[in-house]
């Protein structure tokens, strides 16, 4: 009987264990996939702005704004993360 | 503050003889911006006052020694320019003498020194071969080889079946010459064609290859030596005349300036007309001056004619705390003429955001040494900008890292039982945050993201709505008052009804109906003012609202960096000997990295936030840059 106790308190202690490794998972995977996202648009988008300002200087402050546009996104993974692990 | 100086539109007429003092005049006060005359009916453009040629001239000459001297902007002390101007002449001469004569000798040099580089190439494939060029030539029985042959190919082996009668020198760089009679020619030529010969052409001068290397590499040395003292001779006319000719640079400039002027004026064949801008309220000072300067020569009227707003040149008018605010406009546009000029908003909000994000006292003290410091060192309206609004950003970031009590990462209070780095300083619990978080003195941003996230994104919808009440304004002024309404009160009544069904909701409100009423109603409006496309602006508010999220998320990840550093350096520290060392370096080059990202992500965001989010709300921009005749004067002075 105690052993049979003993053994049901450790599978809690490690479903709750598992819970909070999946947890942690997923929050990796919110800033991690967030995080690709943002590059893959912030590259073509940086690249072309580079571009546009070096052929006419004033538009660097458009082409900043276009650029991190796309961070919002990563900001966002970040924050719900957050969320997650409290 | 809110608006653009305001612009009167100018008409100065009067006769040729008294053009000049009203240029000199007007260059002068720095006020005009002259509107250029580009039209071809009764007036025709002007023409440049006498010598100005010869200033254009001379100007080319100084700009050319200046480039080949490679003089940087300085800022030493500003010369007189009257008498500058007086030794002006003389002094060009000479320097003009001295530079040319020393920039024919470096041409002279470096040719020589290509030449030399040439040869060179040429010869240094024969190094080790104990052959004089003179020799490999001019044979009627002989037929010489020079080149190389596949790696671990023995040519002479070959040769054995061909003849015995043949020379055969190899050098070190396994390039060979190989000698034999004519009539043996073609076998030799399939023999090592076999072997994939490549040929080498032979130079044609006298002498082993040792010998000219030698040579060449002796007279390589000395013209290198020579180059060198000529640099320093170089330097040294430089360092003699580097004032000097920044100064009269800035006087041939000025000087330039002035006599091409009539260039943009529009003259008839005894008149001149002068077109252009001037602020309000300078307009009384240039009339008076100009009258005075030319004996009420000079006719100087406001265009009474009502004008495009599109032509009028933009020049800020904000108090001299908030211009530095405007190096961060100008980075985006100008505003326009009827427009609200956003910087004083800026001002407030951009250092406002920084702060937050960044919120450290270490990081906020660093950078402010780096700012003061850089301000005192680096001039330039530009640097002079950038570290003035580095500094507002940073003692709001003092000002918000006493608050989180936060330095280089680390907790100044303790909290449930961990110390702070202050010894006995305990956190306070205030009152009863969101989701179950306690506010507490100081504020410990990793341990009430719920409360601070619902904080930022109330940030945000005050921010967004200052941004659209003065949308509000920038319509009414342009399209009227029902635009106004429909364009952006409705985007406030969406907001109003948004809130309303959350509240409904949540229980707060008894129904979720006046909610989806006041929405249906903001909807409406939307789709009356802007068309069908607004349905799919809608979601934006909500994305631009939650953006501002990023006033927690950003500072959450530097404190997280910060963290990551101290703990690292921490296990370092605590394992002893010269581990301590190496936790001094991660701490110091961590730290660093971290105050380097500490300047550009905060910046960078609240910057954003500006630009994307709030701009986005009404500003326009896109204003002609107010550009008066006149010269801001470094070098020189009156």
């Amino acid at each position: 009987m105690a052993i049979e106790l003993a053994l049901a308190g450790a599978d809690i202690d490690l479903i709750l264990a598992n819970q909070q490794g999946l947890i942690a998972i997923g929050a990796g995977l919110a800033v991690g996939l967030t995080g690709l996202g943002s590059a893959i648009a912030e590259k073509d988008i940086g690249s072309a702005a580079v571009g546009a300002f070096t052929e006419k200087e004033e538009l660097f402050g458009k082409g900043l704004i276009m650029t991190v546009i796309p961070e919002t996104i990563v900001i966002f993974g970040f924050v719900i993360a957050i969320m997650m692990l409290l | 503050m809110l608006k653009p100086k305001q612009m009167s539109k100018v008409l100065l007429t009067g006769h040729k003889d008294v053009l000049e003092p009203t240029i000199e005049t007007l260059h002068d006060l720095h006020a005009l911006h002259i509107e250029e005359y580009v039209g071809e009916d009764y007036f025709h453009i002007g023409t440049p006052l006498p010598g100005a040629e010869d200033d254009s001239k001379k100007l080319l000459k100084l700009r050319s020694i200046a480039s080949f001297l490679g003089i940087k902007k300085s800022y030493p002390e500003p010369i007189n320019a009257r008498q500058l101007s007086s030794e002006l002449e003389g002094k060009l001469e000479t320097l003009g003498g001295v530079v040319s004569r020393k920039l024919e000798r470096k041409s002279q040099i470096e040719t020589d020194l290509k030449d030399v580089q040439t040869g060179m190439n040429e010869i240094e494939a024969f190094s080790g071969v104990p052959v004089n060029f003179e020799l490999c030539s001019g044979y009627e029985t002989l037929h010489v080889f020079a080149g190389t042959v596949r790696k671990g190919a023995d040519v002479r082996a070959g040769l054995k079946g061909i003849t015995d009668e043949y020379q055969f020198f190899a050098g070190d760089t396994g390039l060979f010459i190989l000698a034999v009679p004519v009539k043996h020619m073609e076998q030799v030529t399939d023999l090592l064609a076999e072997y994939e010969f490549g040929e080498v052409k032979i130079p044609a001068i006298s002498g082993t290859p040792d010998d000219l290397i030698s040579e060449l590499k002796s007279r390589q040395d000395s013209l290198t030596k020579d180059i060198e003292s000529l640099s320093s001779e170089i330097d040294s006319v430089k360092a003699e005349y580097e004032e000097f000719i920044l100064a009269s640079e800035e006087l041939l400039s000025i000087e330039t300036q002035k006599k091409e002027a009539p260039l943009v004026f529009a003259t008839s064949e005894h008149t001149f007309v002068i077109d252009g801008w001037i602020p309000d309220d300078e307009f009384e000072t240039v009339r008076s001056r100009v009258e005075e300067a030319t004996g009420n020569r000079v006719y100087v009227a406001k265009a009474e004619e009502p004008v495009d707003e599109a032509n009028v040149p933009i020049e800020y008018d904000n108090p001299k705390i908030v211009k530095p605010m405007e190096a961060i406009m100008n980075l985006y546009a100008r505003p326009r003429y009827n427009e609200i000029d956003p910087t004083t908003f800026v001002f407030i909000a951009f250092p406002l955001f920084y702060g937050m994000i960044l919120g450290d006292i270490g990081y906020a003290l660093i950078l402010l040494g780096i700012s003061l410091y850089g301000r005192s060192k680096l001039h330039g309206e530009g640097w002079n900008s950038l570290f003035t609004v580095l500094i507002y950003c940073n003692i709001v970031t003092l000002f918000f890292g006493i608050l989180y009590a936060e330095f280089l990462g680390f907790p100044l209070a303790g909290i449930h039982g961990h110390p702070g780095l202050i010894p006995g300083w305990e956190t306070i619990e205030l009152m009863p945050g969101l989701g179950g978080e306690h506010i507490t003195y100081p504020i410990h941003r990793t341990h009430l993201v719920t409360t601070l996230l619902v904080t930022t994104l109330l940030i945000g919808v005050i921010h967004i709505n200052v941004g659209l009440i003065a949308g509000f304004r920038n319509v009414l002024a342009k399209h009227g008052m029902k635009a106004a309404v429909l364009e952006k009160i409705a985007w406030i009544v969406l907001q109003v009804g948004i809130f309303l069904l959350l509240f409904g909701m949540m229980g707060v409100v008894a129904s979720m109906v006046p909610g989806a009423v006041v929405f249906a109603l903001a909807v409406i409006m939307l789709v009356a003012g802007e068309g069908g496309t607004a349905i799919m602006e809608i979601p934006s508010i909500l994305s631009n609202t939650l953006s501002y999220s990023r006033l927690l998320a950003v500072g959450l990840s530097s404190i997280g960096i910060a963290t990551a550093v101290n703990v690292m350096a921490g296990m370092m520290f605590d394992s002893g000997g010269i581990f301590i060392v190496v936790a001094a370096i991660i701490f110091i080059l961590g730290h660093a990295l971290n105050t380097a990202l500490s300047i550009i992500a905060p910046g960078l965001h609240a910057l954003r936030l500006q630009y994307v989010e709030f701009f986005t709300k009404f500003y326009e921009g896109g204003g002609k840059i107010y550009n008066p005749f006149g010269y801001n004067r470094i070098y020189t002075e009156d």
